[in-house]
């Protein structure tokens, strides 16, 4: 029994001695910019806050204030299907921020990839894990306090079709029936991502705050505050605009 | 048998011995650790194990002061009136003083009654609704109301980060330069979690070191079989959502408010009964001042065609004056002087 402990102990000093070597080796990596353009209505002019629209499909006049949403747990895939896995990968993607516009990936395994997988929102997991940090920080106001979870998508601003004159779409759910966290991926079909130690690549995607409400309108109710059917399908029709448009390896 | 146990003894000393450098890097490695395992193991056996262990592991008496001086601190509402400790006090079992709704900031009034925040680490979800997931995010609720504190997270972190006291403090205990809502979330949630109501009257009771007088006993025995089917025992609430016929319309639709479910309309939380003597007024709008209104209630009181009415409160109690003293008599070693007194709160 002796014996045994002794052993224990020795082998415990072995493996933590051997695990704070391994933190020194380090893997071939580069890194992965990651870039949002946002586009206005059918002409996709480029979008911007505080500026005056007329929305394409219910003609309501709108100026957007506030434009804000998470992307998240953003997955690489190689030709070979091994996958790497952005260890923070919590992103909120807010208009009024330049800097926020462009994720940058770093330590990201040098090779040739075939798809990223994303997804807009915060996964079930994160809102019921109490305190969080970076992006996932309640001081974002991206947090309902009083029905916790992540308000995953924030569009605030005014437009004459609301009786108060603003209006405000705070969406958010991660379960149930009115769940609205989408993962989507995206195959790169003739040029694939090649990750190198050389220079970042650059990834670009487009996302158009138009369909918010493309099948809906402010007229219909200014405000949305809580998860339910209105709120799903709102974030929905924006997530669908979110698309891959090319990259630069 | 002693000689054998002896025998056992030594060699679990003799392995402890040979162990020593194992465990003397253990030691090394908790080093900053406070030991209040003492406290801890205190905690009944009859007692659940609590939802909430990593606060109690990440104990450390530095960061305990830290939480009490937040907790008593009202930097932490916009206007500079009202802190933690305003509306949940040790001497009223964690709950506010005998208000019906408590004061926030410029003086406004909430909608609920503040509950005690004792014992929460057992709790599953938060708030008379149940809307707040989690212990940490708890302080979230209160800190940012516009009636209760009425801050932005920005604001309050700004405020912090400004004081070179929290700095010195989140320094010292986080190892942060920059406080974060992370860091005051957590060190508010380690001090909450230190609010342990479990050495009563009836808790000595049920460990064989006192006993009830009869009256007392009677109590128990009546409130076993009227009350605990939600009051459950040792937490005394079960932590459902019920509708205990206050009203037959709902001026707060509850638990609804979160799940919109037609079902959820005018459920509260059945709230805890510990130190239920000392959190009166009752209910969760505070309508009744006395545990006298609350057990005329139960017995006699109930609006019968109330939606989503609890099924336990469709059998009706019909309790004598006699047995609703005798009630009270058990209700009242609810109470934990020894929480009311611990120093550790002051």
């Amino acid at each position: 029994m002796k014996n045994i402990i002794s052993i224990l102990s020795i082998v415990l000093v072995i493996i933590f001695g051997t695990t704070s070597c391994d933190k020194n080796k380090k893997k071939a990596t580069g890194e992965l910019e990651i870039a949002f353009e946002h586009v206005w209505g059918m002409d996709e002019t480029a979008f911007s806050l505080n500026t005056d629209y007329v929305h394409p499909m219910n003609s309501e006049a709108l100026n957007f204030s506030t434009f804000k949403y998470y992307v998240s747990n953003i997955i690489l895939t190689k030709e070979d299907g091994t996958q790497w896995k952005d260890s923070n990968s919590y992103y909120l993607i807010d208009l009024s921020k330049p800097s926020s516009l462009s994720l940058a990936l770093s330590n990201v395994p040098v090779g040739t990839y075939k798809s990223m997988t994303y997804t807009l929102g915060v996964d079930s997991l994160h809102n019921v894990s109490g305190a969080q940090t970076g992006a996932l920080s309640t001081a974002n106001g991206m947090f309902w306090n009083w029905n916790s979870g992540y308000i995953m998508l924030k569009a605030e601003g005014t437009s004459p079709a609301s009786s108060s004159g603003s209006f405000a779409y705070h969406l958010g759910g991660f379960s149930g029936q009115y769940n609205i966290v989408t993962t989507k991926t995206v195959n790169f079909d003739t040029e694939k991502l090649m990750i190198n130690n050389d220079h970042a690549c650059e990834i670009h995607m487009k996302a158009s705050p138009s369909y918010l409400l493309c099948n809906d309108a402010v007229a219909n109710g200014a405000n949305v505050m809580m998860p339910g059917a209105r709120a799903k399908s709102l974030a929905l029709d924006f997530y669908s605009s979110v698309v891959f448009e090319h990259l630069h390896n | 048998m002693g000689l054998l146990y002896q025998s056992k003894l030594d060699q679990i000393w003799s392995r402890l011995f040979v162990a020593a450098p194992f465990f003397a890097w253990l030691f090394i490695s908790s080093c900053t650790k406070e030991n209040i395992s003492d406290f801890q193991a205190q905690v009944p056996a009859y007692f659940p194990k609590p939802n909430y262990t990593k606060h109690i592991q990440d104990y450390t008496k530095g960061r305990f002061e830290l939480g009490k001086e937040l907790f008593f601190d009202p930097i932490l509402s916009t206007d500079h009136s009202t802190s933690c400790a305003s509306c949940h006090s040790q001497t009223h079992g964690f709950a506010d003083h005998n208000v019906r709704f408590s004061s926030g900031i410029y003086g406004r009034k909430g909608v609920r009654n503040t509950p005690s925040i004792a014992n929460m680490i057992w709790y599953p979800a938060f708030g008379w609704d149940g809307g707040v997931n989690h212990l940490e995010i708890f302080h979230l609720g209160p800190l940012t109301n516009e009636v209760e504190m009425g801050t932005d997270m920005n604001g309050v972190l700004n405020r912090l980060n400004h004081n070179q006291n929290y700095r010195d403090l989140f320094k010292t205990h986080y190892g942060v330069d920059q406080i974060s809502d992370y860091e005051l979330f957590k060190v508010l949630t380690l001090y909450i979690s230190q609010i342990q109501s479990f050495q009563s009257k009836y808790d000595q009771y049920r460990q064989g070191k006192v006993n009830f007088s009869l009256e007392e006993q009677k109590g128990y025995a009546l409130f076993k079989s009227h009350c605990a089917s939600c009051h459950s025992e040792p937490l005394f609430s079960n932590f459902s959502y019920q509708n205990n016929g206050l009203d037959s319309i709902f001026g707060d639709s509850g638990r609804g408010k979160i799940t919109k479910e037609i079902t959820d309309y005018g459920k509260f939380r059945v709230p805890s009964l510990r130190n239920v003597a000392l959190t009166y007024p009752y209910m969760h709008d505070g309508r009744f001042w006395d545990l006298n209104e609350v057990l005329n209630h139960y017995s006699e009181g109930i609006i019968e065609n109330s939606q989503n009415l609890s099924l336990e409160l469709k059998k009706d109690m019909n309790l004598s004056n006699v047995q609703k003293q005798q009630l009270i008599a058990f209700l009242k070693t609810l109470t934990d002087y020894k929480l009311l007194s611990d120093q550790r709160f002051y």
